[in-house]
């Protein structure tokens, strides 16, 4: 049975080299710039040889809630950034040779949310919404039961195999997706002692902050100071802390770990020595970090994502034995579900930017990398604008004879549109709609227009991309469930025997 | 009668059209501190985008401004994560209340410096005095 495999896929490939041979020359169109890409494209994909070695390290970078059609934005906005029309442009991960539709439903939600479908991808069993590396057959709410079935997360594999281990978010370290990685709880919302009732507590629930400094992660870059910082305390920037308890965790931290750091704003950031340091906790807003549009104005002055990933790889590095790193975008989510589409995309360039960070200080051959999104939104594309068209602008189409127009398609009320809205959310007004003619639509503060109203956007069901490179990232390969990627990680990385 | 108060009208509107049009990011500089262009433009007549958030009390002549529709009062729940940036919007009559996410565009002048308001106790850095709106059409 090998046999005939290894024949058929021979037999293949030199099929296809007919094929493209054929092609290329009796074709009137063959040179034309776009066959000849094509053939180029072709060519490289045949040549592209498997890694099967086992990945040393693992990364995995989770655009929250960057469905293909924010992908596909967040391409565009970053391409017309640097000069270009913006379709054509490719993302740092786009350029990976390996993809994969990932079935995002929660065990009890067709449209799922960040904890269910970040424990899918980080232990490989969905579970309900809500929860956080708990099996499904748990109520949520239920603390106790959540600690009796509790689901072995890949990082606590990395762990157990002496490897390094890090978590970097944009949103709280404490948020669904980087907690699923290091804390197990029966709800995503218990971020603090604040959050549990005295019962919870005495029958030995644990929240989320206090199991990230039990979990002995080498690195926690993110947002969210005042899930480990007492009430009555002021943090760096003169914000209150949340903990009832009178707990200070940062204090915690540097006194657990050999030669831990706790660090909160740029300058600590940038005094870090990554050949010497130990586990360094670096909290750097006292909720979220800020979106990446107003990075800048922060008070203490907060690291990019990419500056953050680029960081953690050089401390992980140092284990000779390897480590598993996991990256999350995590404002673009909070910019769609604003309603605010430019900022979702400049969050998304930023989430890019990471991505490339990682691929420039790693090699294909022992890095496994996996770029998905844990669900989606609503926005949609659509409205015929011409090539190149400002993806934030009105529409812009194309005239009788497929030239370009400079004034805005109308609707059939005679009002112009933007080429990205959402089917809800903030964006939605009683009666009629605004007209945009006079409206920067391109600002960062617009609010994208909507059908139906929600004072939050909502997340969306449908598939969303893997994209996957270094070794065993071949089999990031048709439409998969999504806790699929979990035993990809865990086969490449020899974590799962 | 009509006449009159398209004349009232027109008036108003070419007030609004001749503000300066400011966003809620030309105010603040790092950490939420004022910028320069705000410390320029205080006691002028500027116009800004944004949402009126739900009223605080009915009968009104206040509504709290912000940069994003908010479904909720920033001032009535003290455990919400308030934004730095929203302003106090101060009218001489009673407002009509709009819906939360209905863009409006509000002219009024221009004060900064932090004021706690006598009749409600309710502290604010940024207000537009004397201030008048109109939904976006």
């Amino acid at each position: 049975m090998k046999i005939n495999l290894v024949t058929k896929s021979v037999a293949a490939v030199a099929t296809a080299g007919v094929m493209s041979s054929v092609m290329a020359s009796g074709v009137t169109q063959s040179n034309d710039q776009w066959f000849k890409d094509g053939q180029a494209t072709l060519q490289q994909k045949l040549n592209a040889p498997r890694i099967n070695g086992m990945a040393k390290n693992v990364i995995l970078f989770v655009g929250d809630g960057n469905g293909v059609t924010s992908n596909t934005a967040i391409r565009m906005y970053k391409g017309q950034k640097e000069g270009g029309s913006g379709e054509e442009y490719v993302l740092s991960y786009e350029q990976f040779p390996h993809l994969a539709l990932a079935k995002t439903y929660n065990t009890n939600a067709q449209t799922p949310d960040s904890a269910g479908t970040a424990t899918a991808f980080l232990t490989g069993v969905k579970t309900k919404a809500g929860m956080l590396s708990v099996a499904s057959n748990v109520d949520r709410g239920d603390c106790q039961a959540g600690m009796k079935n509790e689901v072995t997360t890949i990082l606590e594999l990395a762990e157990q195999a002496g490897k390094s281990t890090g978590v970097v978010s944009t949103a709280r370290i404490t948020h669904a997706t980087p907690a699923a990685a290091y804390a197990h709880s029966a709800d995503r919302n218990y971020e603090d002692d604040s959050k549990l009732s005295a019962e919870q507590k005495a029958a030995g629930c644990i929240d989320i902050a206090s199991q990230a400094v039990d979990s002995n992660v080498d690195v926690l870059f993110g947002g969210g100071r005042r899930h480990f910082i007492p009430k009555t305390m002021k943090d760096g920037e003169g914000k209150s802390g949340k903990r009832t308890d009178g707990r200070n965790l940062t204090k915690e931290w540097t006194k657990k770990y050999q030669n831990a750091s706790y660090i909160w704003n740029q300058a600590g950031f940038d005094k870090l020595n990554t050949e010497k340091t130990g586990p360094v906790l670096g909290l750097f807003n006292s909720s979220h970090m800020e979106y990446e549009a107003d990075r800048a104005k922060d008070k203490g002055g907060e690291p990019s994502l990419a500056e953050m990933t680029g960081k953690a790889i050089d401390i992980l590095d140092n284990n000779k034995k390897g480590y598993f790193l996991l990256v999350e975008g995590g404002r673009i989510d909070h910019a769609h579900h604003a309603g605010n589409a430019a900022r979702a995309l400049e969050d998304g360039s930023a989430f890019a930017d990471a991505v490339q960070a990682a691929m420039e200080k790693t090699y294909q051959e022992d890095t496994l990398i996996i770029v998905t999104a844990d669900h989606s939104h609503t926005l949609t594309m659509q409205g015929y604008a011409k090539r190149g068209n400002p993806i934030l602008g009105l529409s812009v189409g194309v005239d009788g004879k497929g030239h370009p127009k400079t004034t805005p398609n109308l609707d059939d009320d005679g009002k112009p549109f933007t080429t990205l809205s959402y089917i809800n959310g903030p964006g939605a007004v009683k009666g009629e709609r605004e007209d945009l003619t006079n409206v920067d639509t391109t600002d960062i503060d617009y609010i994208q227009q909507a059908l139906f109203p929600k004072s939050s956007e909502s997340h969306a069901g449908e598939d969303v991309a893997i994209y996957a490179r270094g070794p065993k990232a071949w089999l990031m390969d048709g439409s998969v469930e999504q806790n699929y990627i979990f035993n990809v990680m865990g086969y490449a990385s020899g974590l799962v025997k | 009668m009509r006449i009159v108060l398209l004349l009232l009208w027109l008036g108003m509107s070419s007030v609004s059209m001749a503000a300066d049009k400011l966003h809620f990011r030309d105010l603040y500089g790092r950490g939420g501190e004022f910028s320069e262009m705000a410390k320029q433009k205080q006691g002028q007549t500027i116009r800004v985008r944004g949402y009126m958030a739900p009223p605080i009390k009915a009968q009104a002549a206040f509504f709290v401004l912000t940069k994003m529709p908010m479904s909720y009062c920033p001032f009535c729940e003290s455990e919400a994560d308030w934004p730095a940036d929203i302003m106090l919007v101060k009218t001489d009559d009673i407002i009509d209340v709009v819906p939360y996410n209905q863009p409006i565009y509000v002219t009024g002048q221009l004060e900064i410096g932090t004021q706690v308001d006598e009749e409600t106790g309710f502290l604010s850095r940024v207000r537009l005095v004397h201030a008048e709106f109109e939904t976006a059409k």
